[in-house]
């Protein structure tokens, strides 16, 4: 290379360079990238809602239970509110600012000439100073925890960006009596556990119950004549029927999403196969025929497939089907035990129960089996069921030392385990109830 | 090249015994030329070729520490974030960057009352003027801190007056509102489908560092669970307020983009 071409060379580089500084912006926006962040509940302040109806008070403290209970609010305590609501229309923001609420929530509760209750509630934006949200409701006055629940619903949703779980039921096996003859009663409570009563006497034994979507009937399995077999509860008439008329154990019933097709186990000689049958015309197809045991069917929530237990593998493990049985194929896989699977309403994960290691745990995944991650550390949890918006988990978990069984709930991100209520069991999450 | 063609020339001469005709000045003179050649043409080659990159300019270290490493766990060694003497709600009102700095025990009438000119309890005047840039540099100094002992840490200044245009100058800003970001924003957790919930939201700051008018969400809010993404990064940005920047770099921050990316920031993957 001579001196020339050395030259040229080092023109090209210049101008290239200045061509490229030419090129850029005078003066360009400053972007920030924001990858990590810290999941915290959102403080929000919900005082005591005016008017002259006497659950104006319990109305508020059912919203911000509910709220809480969620774990992605934390209501603030109503002694640190420095503003007496006086209007739902007009707070000043600023007084809700220094107390450092991000939402506010106003209510009034007024009870009607005709005897009806009418509750309003604005939902607002402290930071902002604008509304996110307002309703008004009226009903009788006894539906008042109802109400409370709507409105937090209304909140959960506006907030998060996802339908709230708050306005539904869990039917669920209440325990009474000593662990060797355990009296087993059906039971339905609201979902934070007020407002229970029992379904049914006790005389027989009775174990996983579950909801229709469409609310009115309950599945589940009883022993009447000493005899397993699925049942259905209608609860508007409390009256019960048998489901088919198979000569052995029919057992681990769960609905189809449209709420007229019943998926579940039948045992014959030891083999359980999983069946699916139509309530309308009560005509039953098989869906499985592999000598091992399969059971715990459960519908993706678009009815296309069914998730299922079953140790052909030689273990315990999950397996995917198409809902007409085809393509059977096993998607846990690690160590230990996988059973009980049951598809989110959401659609996009499966929880279980894990058995490793001594302990039994609730885990999520994928319907195609990856993301594997356990939400629970105790040592006998089993049998999830989801809440309706597919966010919150509730299951049983296992009485130490004599101790009842106990029902739990927990957020799919493993966080917010909390205790729903004792000597109880077997939990079925229903859906929003219809308004 | 030239330099390896001369030591070639000299085997071949010496071998053929060309060389032991001519006078020993000759040779060394031809010897030294060679080397004054080599050494000019070294010279110039070097100096040609450094001119395009000013390595004042371009802080190459730093660029990599702002906007590689971010830092995650040195970040949460990081001091509490110094808004604990600032209100950090009172966004509309612009200036009063230093109103009030304790939050009062209970009464109502601190806030409500436009202080008129309270002695301020501490803190005097010269030293808060410092405060917003020392707060800005310690913050950094504490996300760089690993490379401590290098010179780029006080590079970076100016750097902004040798380029001028957004990206090695402004990798210092962005590293701390990372940083600050971190704490103030909770992002969707566990949300379906979290790739579909990245949002662009533009931030317009007053020269004391609040918010001077609401964060726009450059989003399609109709779809609720990307609304309610962008919401969380909104709080974020009202939360973390005033930002302590550093004044004379006021046209680098005044409109700031930040893009809240929650795929990896929370929940279940």
């Amino acid at each position: 290379m001579n001196g020339s071409s050395i030259l040229r060379f080092a023109r090209l580089i210049g101008a290239a360079l200045i061509t490229g500084l030419l090129a850029a912006p005078a003066h360009a926006e400053l972007h920030v990238d924001i990858t990590q962040g810290v999941v915290q509940p959102i403080p929000i302040a919900i005082p005591d809602f005016i008017g002259t109806a006497p659950q104006s008070a319990q109305i508020a403290n059912v919203v911000r239970s509910d709220l809480s209970s969620s774990g992605l609010f934390r209501p603030l305590d109503p002694k640190s509110f420095i503003e007496q609501v006086r209007d739902i229309n007009s707070p000043n923001f600023n007084n809700w600012r220094v107390i450092n609420a991000q939402a506010l929530v106003t209510g009034q509760a007024t009870l009607q000439p005709d005897g009806q209750l009418r509750v309003d509630f604005r939902l607002w934006d402290v930071f902002g100073g604008t509304e996110m949200d307002n309703r008004g409701i009226t009903a009788a006055p006894e539906s008042w925890r109802r109400i409370a629940h709507i409105i937090a619903d209304r909140i959960y949703e506006r907030i998060t960006g996802e339908k709230g779980y708050f306005d539904s039921r869990v039917v669920f096996i209440s325990e009474s009596g000593p662990a060797l003859k355990r009296r087993k009663r059906l039971a339905i409570m609201d979902q934070d556990g007020a407002n229970p009563f029992f379904l049914t006497s006790g005389d027989y034994l009775v174990l996983t119950p579950r909801f229709d979507p469409t609310q009115q009937t309950i599945a589940y399995m009883s022993y009447v004549s000493g005899k397993p077999r699925v049942y259905l509860f209608n609860l508007e008439t409390a009256k019960y029927e048998v489901l088919g008329t198979f000569s052995n154990m029919t057992f681990s019933p769960r609905f189809s999403p449209d709420g007229n097709k019943v998926v579940m186990s039948l045992e014959q000689n030891g083999n359980s196969d999983i069946y699916v049958m139509d309530l309308r015309t009560r005509s039953s197809v098989r869906l499985t025929s592999d000598p091992s045991i399969d059971t715990s069917p459960s519908f993706s929530p678009d009815g296309t497939q069914i998730t299922f237990e079953s140790d052909r593998g030689g273990s315990q493990q999950i397996y995917v089907m198409n809902a007409d049985g085809s393509n059977p194929h096993r998607i846990s896989f690690g160590a230990g035990k996988n059973g009980t699977p049951v598809w989110s309403p959401r659609g996009d994960l499966i929880a279980f129960t894990k058995q490793a290691g001594g302990t039994f745990r609730i885990g999520v995944m994928h319907p195609d089996g990856s993301g594997e991650h356990l939400l629970t550390d105790g040592w006998a949890d089993e049998g999830p069921t989801w809440a309706p918006n597919g966010r919150v988990l509730m299951f049983t978990r296992g009485g130490r030392g004599g101790l009842g069984a106990q029902i739990w709930s927990v957020d799919i991100t493993g966080r917010n385990e909390r205790h729903v209520l004792s000597n109880a069991s077997d939990p079925a999450w229903s859906p929003l109830i219809q308004q | 090249m030239s330099n390896a063609r001369s030591l070639t020339r000299n085997r071949i001469s010496s071998a053929t015994g060309a060389g032991a005709a001519r006078s020993p000045f000759g040779v060394i003179g031809a010897v030294s030329l060679h080397v004054l050649i080599v050494a000019s043409a070294l010279f110039t080659w070097t100096q040609r070729f450094e001119i395009p990159e000013p390595s004042d300019v371009v802080p190459v270290e730093l660029v990599t520490v702002g906007a590689k490493t971010n830092i995650a766990p040195t970040v949460r060694e990081m001091p509490k974030k110094v808004d604990t003497e600032e209100p950090k709600q009172d966004i509309q009102p612009p200036p009063q960057p230093e109103e009030k700095a304790e939050p009062a025990p209970s009464e109502p009438i601190i806030q409500k009352k436009p202080p008129p000119a309270l002695p301020k309890p501490r803190t005097p005047e010269p030293q808060k003027k410092r405060t917003a840039e020392d707060e800005f540099n310690n913050i950094l100094g504490t996300l760089t801190a690993p490379q401590k002992a290098s010179p780029n840490a006080k590079v970076a200044p100016r750097t902004t007056k040798g380029i001028g245009s957004m990206n090695a100058a402004t990798a210092d800003l962005e590293a701390y509102l990372k940083s600050l970001m971190y704490q103030c924003w909770s992002p969707p957790a566990a949300a379906p489908h979290p790739e579909k919930l990245i949002v662009d939201v533009r931030v317009f700051l007053n020269p004391d560092g609040s918010v001077a008018r609401p964060p726009q969400l450059l989003a399609d809010s109709s779809d609720p669970f990307v609304r309610a993404a962008g919401e969380t990064a909104i709080r974020a940005i009202y939360v973390c307020a005033p930002y302590k920047l550093p004044a004379d770099r006021y046209a680098d921050w005044r409109e700031i983009t930040m893009r809240f990316d929650p795929r990896d920031a929370a929940g279940i993957q």
